[in-house]
This record gives structure tokens, sequence and C-alpha cells, in this order.
């Protein structure tokens, strides 16, 4: 889970990395008043929990109260890449004299954590990473050993920097392992940290993101603003069933029961249709969940219904069990196609057969598409090899 | 032969009376798989499926003799239970549950390393040998005995590809789920160097996904390390880049993770790409491979 800027800012000023002086703001009185607090000329961050948010306009100065109130009336109604804005973090705009960028991640083949660090930090700092390597470095962390100062001052210094902000900087990476390992983040990133004219430090941006494996461990630390966390209405259907849902632009609504199994599935109706979306039901698969996922997938307008899914942890028997079920409870007369095999198949079809569904019985999804092509009058070449 | 599970390949289940655990059981012994006993805590002296089960992986291995264990444990106790398990001298893992948080799949992975054993998951179903036995979850009627080694980072796209060769008569000779989280416990060339090995494989397929970089790596041990064709899908071609989160790992990998990125890796170290699943039929007939 993503946590907000604010919110990971507050968690990066308990450990003791420099933050900027802050509010958050749900309104335009709000804002004014914490800007009138921080200072003029202020900045209003939009809390949206999307990357890219500065170049999509969501960050924006103010010199004024005046253009504080039309600056916060303006962003408290938009969107910013589909997320609307719900909150603005309010600080006092910082003179910058250098961008620095700091990040930890995972490295899943290694299976260690990877430290980055650019001496050429902000927006474009992908960009760097392509077209100025040498102001880019990186290190992996034996996490039975920790990581030591010395060690982030080693690896700065190999991103080109020295001088008066080396030791403080290698002070707050060291503060934001510590942070990473404590709240089991996959991401703990400061980009921009900022040098100040006076040569201090001072992270103005926050991206803490939070495993949510360890949730359960992590969130008696956390107070979490409960609005707008992640997607929109339908994706946090999805999480509150607990499926992964991803809401996409398509009109054939898909089930799968297994995220490979679901990409190639979208990757072979894209031949020719298009997936309204991606559903995932994991191993937990029972007649509710299913009776559950049909009606997230049509809580929009679909052509046609396609179901791929196996039986090895799970019980598809049950789940043909929900999916009837719904059908029937519901009068749906979509055309549905359905490829499942595994443990329990023949009782499986008998089911599925039994609420109107197209069965396909070939293990190849390949041809379970063709027969929903078929069904729809489109054609569908990706069989042909 | 096989690869990690063989003749001499004797079997715990942890997690053993649990819901999941115990139906699993019945499959994987009506399958043919040595099973000698299980482990829950706290449920010792009970009898499942005929089996002992046993509070601790110490008493089983001492009594039961054995070397190998599936896990059916609650995802909060797998840590635990996994160092217990390497210290009571078990040498192959197979970790079926999901939802473990990562960091402590790098700290099983840390020790796995160091001990020297091997490990598959999290999140995986497991290991098939068609008609000996089974270590997880594969859903045993879509494997057929044969001579093509399957590899595979999704679970149900492993069973997809069996599936789809098995009705054309070509059988597997191992069938090996590697996980499917962001750190895994066994790397993907590990597993290709076995099967290079292995007497009775002939050819190996990939089943990878975009994101990470197992394939890439994958293609480096290839182009240096193997002789027997290697044929692979990438699932994920049209998929919904992830809405994205941070900088780090972009900078850290460039190109690797994305379809073009591994797919361009594989095909320069002479790896048959295949566009969709059952395209596999044709390169099988051109190998002739049974």
């Amino acid at each position: 889970m993503r946590l907000h800027e604010y919110e990971g800012m507050d968690i990066f000023e308990k450990f003791g990395i420099p933050v900027p002086e802050r509010g958050v703001a749900g309104t335009v009185d709000e804002t004014l008043n914490i800007a009138e607090k921080t200072g003029y000329p202020a900045i209003l961050k939009s809390q949206v929990l999307v990357g890219g948010r500065g170049l999509a306009g969501g960050i924006r100065p103010v010199q004024t109260p005046e253009e504080c109130r039309t600056t916060a009336e303006a962003l408290l109604e938009t969107e910013i890449k589909g997320l609307p804005v719900r909150e603005i973090m309010v600080c006092k705009k910082a003179v910058i004299e250098r961008e620095l960028y700091l990040g930890i991640t995972i490295d899943g083949y290694s299976g260690r954590p990877v430290v980055v660090v650019s001496t050429e930090g902000g927006v474009h700092i992908e960009e760097t990473a392509r077209t100025s390597p040498d102001k880019i470095a990186s290190f992996k962390i034996d996490p039975k050993f920790g990581f030591y100062p010395y060690q982030a001052v080693a690896l700065l210094r190999r991103a080109g920097l020295d001088g008066k902000p080396l030791n403080a900087c290698a002070d707050i990476l060291v503060r934001l392992y510590k942070v990473f390992r404590q709240y089991e983040a996959m991401i703990a990133e400061i980009n921009p940290l900022a040098v100040l004219a006076d040569g201090g430090l001072m992270a103005v941006d926050a991206v803490l993101e939070i495993d949510d494996s360890a949730m359960f461990r992590v969130k008696k630390m956390l107070s979490l603003s409960p609005e707008g966390r992640i997607g929109n209405r339908l994706e946090r259907k999805g999480k509150e069933i607990g499926v992964t849902y991803v809401d996409l632009d398509g009109d054939i609504g898909l089930i799968s029961s297994g995220a490979g199994l679901g990409m190639a599935s979208m990757d072979i109706i894209g031949h020719g249709m298009e997936p309204a979306n991606f559903l995932e039901t994991g191993g937990g698969i029972t007649a509710d969940l299913l009776y559950k996922c049909m009606d997230l997938i049509l809580m929009k307008p679909l052509r046609a219904v396609f179901i791929n899914i196996y039986g090895g942890i799970n019980p598809i028997h049950e789940g043909a069990k929900g999916i009837v079920r719904y059908i029937k409870d519901h009068g749906v007369t979509l055309p549905i196609v359905a490829k499942a095999l595994g443990n329990h198949q023949e009782e499986t079809w008998e089911i599925l057969k039994s609420g109107g569904i197209h069965v396909v019985t070939e293990a190849a999804t390949e041809k379970a598409v063709e027969r929903l092509a078929a069904l729809l009058n489109t054609s569908s070449p990706m069989s042909r090899s | 032969m096989s690869i990690l599970l063989h003749d001499d390949t004797r079997v715990i289940v942890q997690g053993i009376t649990g819901k999941i655990g115990s139906v699993q059981t019945k499959w994987m012994l009506q399958y043919g798989t040595k099973i000698v006993g299980g482990v829950t805590p706290g449920k010792g002296g009970q009898v499942v499926e005929g089996l002992p089960v046993f509070n601790y992986v110490e008493d089983a291995v001492k009594e039961t003799g054995a070397n190998a264990s599936v896990f059916f444990v609650p995802a909060a106790f797998v840590l635990d239970a996994f160092f217990e398990t390497i210290d009571a001298g078990i040498d192959f893992i197979v970790i079926v549950p999901e939802h473990i948080p990562v960091h402590d799949v790098m700290k099983m992975r840390d020790y796995a390393d160091e001990k020297g054993i091997t490990a598959l998951g999290p999140t995986t179903p497991g290991i098939l040998v068609p008609g000996k036995g089974k270590m997880g979850i594969m859903p045993a009627s879509l494997f057929a005995p044969g001579r093509v080694g399957i590899i595979s980072r999704s679970g149900t796209l492993s069973y997809e590809f069996a599936g789809i060769l098995s009705e054309k008569q070509i059988g597997q000779s191992t069938v090996v789920g590697m996980g499917a989280d962001p750190v895994v416990l066994c790397n993907l060339p590990k597993i290709l160097a076995m099967f290079e090995n292995d007497p009775d494989t002939d050819a190996v397929i990939i089943v990878g996904e975009v994101g990470g970089e197992q394939e890439e790596k994958a293609a480096e041990f290839i182009a240096g390390h193997m002789k027997k064709p290697v044929a692979a899908y990438i699932a994920g071609r049209f998929s919904p880049q992830g809405k994205k989160m941070g900088h780090a790992g972009a900078i850290v990998r460039g190109s690797a993770g994305t379809y073009e990125g591994k797919t361009g890796a594989l095909r320069e170290a002479g790896v048959t790409v295949l566009e969709s699943p059952i395209h596999v039929h044709a390169w099988a007939e051109k190998y002739r491979l049974r």
C-alpha cells in the first residue's frame, strides 16, 4: 500500500529525517489557514497516489493568499491521472540550490534491498539514469550485516557527491533504511532531497509503499486517512472482496484464477477484442467469492464474460455454483464462455452448463477465446501457429 | 530420473491438519508421492490420511527419515517454520502459501542460500513428476509422462502448458513452479541447470511473465551453458503498466522487466519465443518431442 506524501513525511520526521513544516487541507479555507502559518511563498501539493504529479500540474507554487485561494479551488476540482484531488499538502517554498535522489527498493533477483542514489534528483531522474549513468550509484544491502554510514558515504561518493552535504546525506540515507526495514517497505524514496541555500538538507517529497502482505504487522504503527487510497470504485470493491481487480477500457469481462493465466488471457483476447478488466481470484475461491466477482465485473456494461479457472488449490466446482447462482438471481443473458480444468472438472462443467454457460474443455485458452469470438462474430487469429 | 523430486524423496506435509493441507495430502498420496508424515504444532499424535502428525519437524525427521517438506502453513508463521525445517536437516522445501511478507522472504532466501538447500516458492503450485509424484497443488489430470521440462513463474500457466502438451501426447519430465512473488527462493538459472543435466529431459519450456529480471538472467545462462532446445512464453504483453510508485526499480533495471526486453534477450540466446501458448505445438513438432 502506497502512503500519501504527508503520511510518509510524518514517518520520516519520526526517524529524524529533516522535512518541511507542513499541514494537510481538505478545503480552501484550511489551505489558507495553513499557508498563513507556514508562510509565503508556499507550495500546494495535491495528495494523489500516482507518480508524475508535478509534471501533471498537481504541484503549484503560490505567492499570495489570493493566489493560494484560486489555486486551491482549482486543485480541489481537478483529477490527476484519473484520481480526484481530495487533500492538499501545504508547506513553505524552500530555496533549493541542488536536488539529490535517494531511493531504497527490493531487488527481486538477488533477494536483497538495493539503495539507489543520484546527484541529479528531481522529476527527470529516470531520464538521468539513461543519459548520465555516472550520476547514479546503487548498492545491495546484506540485511544481516545492516547498512552503515561508511557504506552510505562510499555510495554517495561513487555518485559524485562531495563536500559539505556528504555526511549529512549519508546520515539521512541510513535513517531511510531504518524506515524501509521497520515499515516493511517495497519502496522508500526521497526525490528530491533538497540542498538548501544555507547548506542544510531537506526531504521535500516522501514516497513510502508498504508491503500489503506485511500489513498485519505494520498497521498498528500507522494512522491512515481512509479516503481515496487506491484506484477507482471498482478497484476498491475488488480489494474489499479480496481479489485483484484492474479496471480497463474494453467490454469483455474477465475472471481468472491466477495472475499469469489472467495476463495470458488478456494477451489472447487482446487480438481482436478488448478486456474490460483484469480480475484474479488467487487461491481462495468459494461459491460466495465467485458470486461477488460476477457482481463486480457486471457493475459496468459488458458484451460478454470470459472465465478461465483451474482447480489446483481452488475448489472450482464450488466457484461454479456461485457463478450460476448469480446468473439465475440476476437473469444474466450475456454470452459467457468458461474454461475450467483440473480437480472436479467434470462436475464443474455440468454446473456451468446448467447456467447456460458455453464450456470449453480443451486445455488451450486460445480455443476458448475462439469460441468467444465466434459467439460475438469477431475474428481471433492467435490459435493459428 | 527427474529433477528435485525422486524415488527416494520422503516428504512431510507442514500444516497437514488444516483444511487445504489435509485435502492436498490425500491427492498427493493418490498420485503416488512418498508422504511419510505431517507437522502441525499442537496437533502431535493425530493421524491424517493414515500418516502420523508431529509437533516439531525435528521429531518428524527422526521418526520418518523425511528429507523434503511441503508447506501449507499460514503466511504469518512461515518464516519461523522455514528456519525450523532447514535446521532439522530437510534440504528440499516447497512453499505453497501466498501473501508471505517480502521482508520475511528475503530472510528465508538468505538462509536457504547460506545452508545450500533448495526451496521453491512462495506462491508456488509446487513440483510434479508425471506418473511418479507431486509436492504441492498441481491438478494431476493435466499432466502426462514424457521428456519435456517445464519451469513456470505462474502456477496456473504451468497447468495450461502441461495440458496443451498432454492433449497432443507430448509428455513432461518434471514440471516446476518457481513461485510468483517479487523475491523467490530459487532463481530460474538454477532450475535450468538441473534440466540441462537431467538425462530424462530433452527440451525445456520457460513460462515467464513481465516484471523482474528472471528471464533476462535465464537468457545469459542459456547462452553460456545450455545445449538443449528451450522455448519461452512471456505473459503480460498487453497488460496495463502498473501504476508507477517510485523510480528506484526503474533506475536499477532499465529495460529489464518489459515484454520487449525479455523476449529480445531470450531470442538473442537462441530461445524460441512463443507468441501464444498454443504455438508450443509447432515447437514440439520441430524438435520431435515426446
